[in-house]
């Protein structure tokens, strides 16, 4: 996680070059990225088919498959594959929120203004050095083993990200943009709201792009240690029993839904912010 | 009345170095003037309409608008933009509508205000159309149809015409004249084609580069017979047009010889 947090203006930074050099030649990668998933496929069942390794290690696509329809209807370690998403998805969700009505707007208030950045820069900067798990037991020790330790550090793990983009996107506004409104007349609060917000959008979004993936392992590293529900809860009772099947369909699972996370994010780029890069 | 008093600027540059953008200008923008700063790239002239529109303080002088200080940027005072300022995420017709929306003017009233000003910039067709897909000089226009939006006293226009092909130019510089002759409007224009300073200024200041100074000024009258003709054609033909042309010429090419006879 603080590996991530040394990556993560750099990524942002990266995403929008390489957009930039790659965009109008992106046309064939989904044929490519498919086949790539195909031929993945077809080593997994090559190697199962012909057990070049123990099914201990890998177990089959079919073993898998029936693991999965076992487990959505029967159920594993205390609920069914929906109640662990459910569960999961639910934290998932709430972080998000709260990173997004939080981080949003005490990162535009750092951006704008000078005293809230340095104040407030400080003690975000700090936990965000810091690997999530590290102080996940000082929260279980401050707020108990129950659901609101996990959603407070799913929380900070959503908001720094979030509140560093809106003030990397604040401070990234053209002063020229900020002129020319200014001189058609405008006042504090339309310079606000026609002019900063909107040039600060696209940033927010690479931010949540971020948030996403940082609540997303933290989430399962920590329903891994302390949980009663959830993906990670359900892999890590699999592995005790060394269900490897299980905790294959666990992974494959939470693959799926980072990937449907992805495809959200593009939507609400292509809807949001269709002039991201242009001018 | 605007009055440029003793405006100096000085930037502290990213290496330590300082540049004298501007030193020690003084002139009158009085009502119902066009007055052109003319002069080679570099020479401070985006300073100076900075200055003046309030986006940059000086570092010594005073600019004043009927005697009071300005303080700031204000609606009172247009930019045309040398550089592309419009908004991506709105359309054409938005961004014209812009400065009428900051004025709490409803709705259909400006867009249908708008709508017109665009029209009188050629772009009608591109109203709903996000800046983005318009070429330099369409953007330009906009930019143009913009500041005209609110009817500001005082019209600041930075390399305006730069951008644009010279037919589309004619037809711009005709518009802002008969904008000009129309409202009366006090105009500051900055351009560095010497026959663009003579077609439109009243009065032109020829500048010089590092210090940037005001270096000559000179009163025309040529916009006057434009504005009656409707055509610029007869005055590029005026004997007087190519005599001040030629010296003004001069003047830049070879400011240390010609200072001392002009
Ligand atoms: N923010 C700044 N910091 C340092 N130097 C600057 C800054 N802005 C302008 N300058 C310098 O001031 C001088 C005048 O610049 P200015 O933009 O006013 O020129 P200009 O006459 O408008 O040129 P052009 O015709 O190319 O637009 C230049 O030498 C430029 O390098
Ligand atoms: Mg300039």
């Amino acid at each position: 996680m603080s590996a991530l947090s040394e990556q993560e203006p750099l990524s942002a930074a990266a995403l929008r070059v390489s957009r930039r050099w790659t965009d109008g030649k992106t046309g064939g990668t989904a044929l490519i990225s498919a086949a790539t998933l195909l031929a993945i496929l077809l080593l997994w069942v090559a190697t199962t088919h012909w057990h070049w390794t123990s099914p201990l290690f890998l177990p089959s696509p079919s073993e898998v498959a029936t693991q999965a329809v076992a487990t959505a209807l029967d159920g594993y370690a205390n609920g069914t594959l929906l109640d662990h998403l459910l569960a999961s998805l639910g934290r998932i969700g709430l972080a998000l929120t709260i990173g997004i009505v939080l981080g949003v707007p005490v990162g535009l208030l750092m951006g704008l203004n000078r005293v809230a950045r340095g104040v407030l820069s400080v003690p975000i900067d700090i936990y965000w050095g810091l690997p999530p798990l590290a102080y996940l037991p000082l929260l279980i020790i401050w707020l108990g083993i129950g659901e609101s330790s996990k959603i407070l550090l799913l929380s900070l793990s959503a908001f720094a990200p979030i509140c560093f983009a809106a003030q990397a996107g604040v401070r990234s506004v053209p002063q020229e943009r900020i002129n020319a409104a200014l001189s058609l007349g405008a006042d504090t609060r339309q310079i606000f709201f026609t002019i900063i917000l909107p040039s600060a959008l696209p940033e927010i979004l690479t931010g949540l792009r971020i948030a996403i993936g940082a609540t997303l392992s933290t989430l399962v590293a920590a329903e891994l240690i302390a949980a009663q529900s959830g993906l990670g809860y359900m892999i890590m009772s699999a592995a005790n029993f060394l269900a490897t099947d299980v905790v294959f369909l666990g992974l494959i699972v939470i693959a799926v839904i980072a990937f449907g996370f992805t495809v959200l994010m593009r939507f609400l780029e292509r809807r949001l912010v269709p002039w991201k890069g242009k001018l | 009345m605007l009055s440029i008093r003793n405006a100096s600027v000085v930037f502290d540059a990213a290496d330590g170095s300082r540049v004298n953008a501007l030193e020690n200008v003084s002139f009158d923008i009085p009502p119902k003037s066009i007055v052109v700063a003319l002069g080679a790239s570099g020479c401070g002239k985006s300073t100076l309409l900075n200055a003046i529109a309030g986006f940059l303080p000086l570092t010594s002088g005073e600019i004043l608008l009927d005697g009071r200080p300005v303080e700031g940027p204000g609606g009172d005072r247009g930019v045309v933009f040398q550089k592309d300022t419009l908004l991506p995420w709105a359309t054409v017709l938005d961004n014209v509508a812009l400065g009428l929306r900051y004025r709490g003017v409803p709705r259909a009233e400006r867009r249908d205000h708008a709508r017109e000003l665009l029209a009188l910039v050629g772009l009608q067709d591109f109203a709903t159309k996000p800046p983005y897909e318009l070429s330099g000089g369409m953007r330009q226009r906009v930019g143009i149809a913009r500041a005209l939006a609110t009817d500001p006293k005082i019209l600041l226009m930075d390399e305006p015409f730069g951008a644009l092909d010279s037919l589309t130019r004619e037809t711009m510089q005709q518009l802002l004249v008969d904008v000009w002759s129309r409202t009366g409007k006090q105009v500051f224009f900055i351009t560095h084609s010497i026959e663009e300073a003579l077609t439109l200024g009243t009065e032109i200041l020829v500048m010089s580069p590092r210090p940037g100074r005001v270096i000559a000024r000179y009163k025309a009258d040529f916009v006057r017979d434009f504005a009656a003709a409707g055509d610029i054609g007869g005055v590029l033909n005026d004997p007087a047009f190519g005599q001040l042309r030629a010296e003004i010429r001069a003047l830049i090419h070879h400011p240390t010889q010609t200072r001392t006879a002009a």
